[in-house]
């Protein structure tokens, strides 16, 4: 079995298109920033109630995804997986691209983005924010020696403890990403630990579905080989992780149920919470986690492209609604801070919040960064096999 | 080719001359009328304020804002008060960092931008007791 | 010798003097110190707090408080900021017991931990405390991340959501950072009360510095029974309450 790689083409009128397409997105980001830097954020829906908004829910996506993203590629140098092996430099490419998005959102709604610097040269060590600095500047420097590893035949040898490296690197990483709201011990919706390993299980789940998109999607517009023996591994595969975060999230809203503390606030996102309800039941649990276990699980549409493709868009509109109940809806709830009391004036009640479209615009936006970032790399490097037909990727696969 | 390299570098060297051109700005109403007294508030030299000014600011601040040391000394409200010119028409102070004002005529020549006035007050005290 | 006497040897030897002038008639107890005193950087010997009475202090004068403070550090007036995106540095609380039905009014500021939850999260070493206790924002190292207000368990942070202009002197203010109450530092550090604390013409509010023995604010904590909000997170504030 010898895997050759090959870059895009990109000459095709449908490359181009892509590219300017997501350029439009990427200039309206642009454009949404200047707005909203040039005359502060109260032109956005964000508030001192509601602190953050759309964009920590896009950025925030964007970085548990990438987490994710990188599965694949220790799947095969960690766990020997000789499938996913081919699939291993895209995994990779597709990690960064993800981060590099989800970055440039959360940079990008800082109050004071030209004051990046300061962020990287004053550290105070007991905030989980500088940790989480440090680990996403450690997964670009480990990822990319891992796809070097990969890349360099001569060092090829080191690919998996290099795999090895990078996948407890993300596991730290997608730890403390949770722990940004694990650790806050004043706000009810979150302080729970509980929160670090769901949000684990949620990278798997948002990150192998965007690495199918971009899988389906390059090898269809490359017009390249793409057997069902991947394909239909990574679909079962998401399929159980989508069952996992449901899991996750059953358990941490039973347990938070059986706190008489956190009954307020539990009460409000799964019973009489308004739109913050209805965003769970209907598009949390039933668009992005009951439909696409359906479609990736019933019998009549294994194996079917265009139910999987649907079932990955669906956890990934899935996701980012979680992350908006998380973020938003949390704050949204008052804290608790006189038990025992009712607050009648000054403080309390539902904070309201519009997204506003220039937040929305800037997370599309980091979206857009991501995915320009894969089109143009898969065209400059090698990242894709010319083929991964069955006989290829796979000689062993029985159909 | 040569004629081009040759501009060019008349072009280099003036710059050069630009800068060393030490042109008369309004040092600001206090700063005026120290200097027409004959007294030298900058003991130091100007040389020194002009090339430090910007240690002396940062050293001062953290001093004062995390352990609350209040001295006069490198005080950036000096700085404002001291240097700080009134329009003649309206008798109001204008912003120290308004174009043409004192900070802002070294500041735009050398392209370093100013960060003190997105919070700090840019004009004399006004009372508030 | 004198510029290396230290601030408690100080304290001692002025302290004769300056107990004298402590305590004003209206009960609001000033500390006032020589004017050089704020030559020497701030200690751990002090540790400034409040002590709120919430049966004395009347809906009027909490009002009176927030105008105050709004007055001497100038927010309060942004033009473009709405409903929950205006500043806020002190507010009016009214609560009601849930069993009892008593209903108490009180104002709710930066409670100056001692253990503060927004320094702890700031990555960038912005939200900071004082030795003497006092909670601050650097203004020039805050990015405006907000994760301090993310954590903070009052409320008690605002981020400024518009340009600003024609500050305080005393206190710079602007678009993009986090501020909060300061306990009108640069009072406290002339030897002032803060603001707020000022405007009450009654012993309702009261400052001073929690570890001295001879302070109102030490001996009147020492009979009364008083509390912390959120008590539970171990934060062990500043600010006190009685009468909640």
């Amino acid at each position: 079995m010898n895997i050759r790689y090959e870059e895009t083409q990109g000459r095709s009128l449908g490359f181009y298109a892509l590219i300017a397409g997501l350029g439009v997105f990427i200039l309206a980001a642009l454009g949404a920033v200047l707005y909203m830097e040039h005359y502060g954020h109260y032109v956005t829906g964000m508030s001192n109630r509601i602190v953050w908004g759309m964009p920590h829910v896009f950025a925030l996506f964007l970085i548990v995804a990438a987490s994710g993203a990188l599965n694949v590629a220790s799947i095969a140098s960690v766990f020997q997986k000789k499938l996913y092996k081919p699939l291993s430099r895209l995994s990779g490419l597709v990690a960064l691209a993800l981060l590099a998005g989800g970055l440039m959102v959360l940079v990008l709604d800082l109050g004071r983005p030209d004051r990046l610097i300061v962020a990287m040269t004053e550290y105070n060590f007991k905030s989980i924010f500088a940790w989480n600095i440090i680990l996403y500047n450690g997964f670009f420097v480990i990822v990319a020696v891992y796809l070097w590893m990969m890349f360099e035949r001569r060092m090829n040898k080191f690919t998996s403890k290099a795999g090895l490296a990078a996948f407890s690197w993300r596991l730290i990483l997608t730890t403390g990403t949770g722990s940004i709201f694990g650790f806050l011990v004043a706000r009810q919706a979150y302080d729970a630990v509980i929160m670090a390993p769901m949000f684990i299980i949620m990278s798997f789940a948002f990150g192998l579905a965007f690495f199918i998109l971009i899988l389906m999607a390059s090898y269809k517009w490359t017009e390249r080989p793409l057997g069902d023996a991947v394909v239909n591994r990574l679909g079962s595969l998401l399929g159980v992780f989508v069952a996992a975060v449901m899991y996750f999230v059953a358990v941490k809203h039973l347990g938070n149920l059986y706190l008489a503390e956190n009954a307020g606030v539990e009460n409000f996102i799964l019973f009489d919470g308004g739109i913050y309800t209805q965003l769970f039941w209907y598009g949390q649990i039933i668009l992005g986690g009951l439909i696409p276990m359906a479609l990736i699980y019933h019998p009549a549409l294994r194996g079917n492209r265009s139910t999987l493709g649907l079932a990955s868009i669906l956890i990934l509109i899935g996701g980012v609604i979680q992350l908006y109940i998380i973020i938003v809806g949390g704050q949204a709830y008052p804290m608790e801070m006189f038990p025992g009391k009712e607050i009648l004036e000054g403080y309390g009640g539902i904070a309201a919040y519009t997204p506003s479209l220039p937040e929305i615009m800037l997370g599309i936006g980091g979206i857009a960064v991501s995915l320009i970032a894969v089109t143009l790399l898969v065209k400059f490097l090698p990242f894709l096999p010319e083929s991964l037909a069955d006989e290829v990727a796979d000689p062993h696969h029985k159909s | 080719m040569y004629r081009l390299v040759a501009i060019l570098m008349v072009l280099l060297v003036s710059n050069v001359f630009a800068h060393g051109h030490q042109e008369q700005h309004d040092l600001g109403e206090e700063a005026n009328s120290i200097k027409a007294s004959g007294k030298i508030f900058h003991t130091d030299g100007l040389d020194v304020i002009r090339k430090m000014h910007p240690e002396f600011l940062n050293h001062k601040r953290d001093k004062t804002l995390r352990e609350g040391v209040r001295t006069k000394e490198g005080s950036l409200k000096g700085c404002v008060n001291c240097h700080s010119t009134k329009d003649k028409k309206t008798n109001q102070y204008h912003p120290v960092n308004d174009q043409d004002q004192f900070c802002s005529t070294c500041h735009q020549q050398v392209s370093v931008s100013v960060d003190c006035f997105s919070c700090h007050r840019t004009t004399p005290r006004k009372g508030t007791k | 010798m004198s510029k290396t006497l230290n601030r408690r040897d100080f304290i001692k030897t002025s302290s004769a003097t300056t107990v004298g002038v402590a305590t004003i008639a209206s009960g609001i107890t000033l500390t006032s110190f020589a004017v050089n005193a704020n030559e020497n950087p701030v200690t751990k010997d002090k540790r400034w707090g409040m002590l709120v009475d919430t049966n004395k202090l009347t809906e009027v004068e909490i009002d009176g408080m927030v105008s105050a403070c709004q007055q001497e550090n100038g927010w309060g007036s942004e033009v473009h900021s709405t409903g929950d995106q205006k500043p806020t540095w002190v507010k009016k609380l009214k609560v009601q017991d849930k069993a009892t039905g008593k209903i108490t009014s009180l104002p709710l500021m930066c409670q100056h931990c001692e253990e503060p939850p927004c320094v702890d999260v700031c990555p960038t070493n912005a939200s900071m405390k004082r030795e003497d206790g006092i909670v601050l924002v650097d203004k020039h190292l805050c990015i405006g991340c907000r994760y301090c207000m993310m954590a903070c368990p009052y409320d008690a942070r605002s981020f400024v959501h518009e340009e600003l202009t024609d500050q305080r002197e005393h206190m710079p203010r602007g678009k993009g950072t986090v501020e909060s109450c300061t306990l009108c530092v640069h009072k406290v550090d002339n030897g002032e009360s803060p603001a707020c604390v000022a405007s009450v013409n009654s012993d309702a509010v009261i400052f001073g510095d929690l570890y001295d023995p001879k302070s109102n604010i030490n001996q009147t904590l020492k009979k009364v029974q008083s509390a912390q909000i959120r008590a539970d997170l171990d934060l062990n504030t500043g600010v006190r309450y009685s009468g909640i």
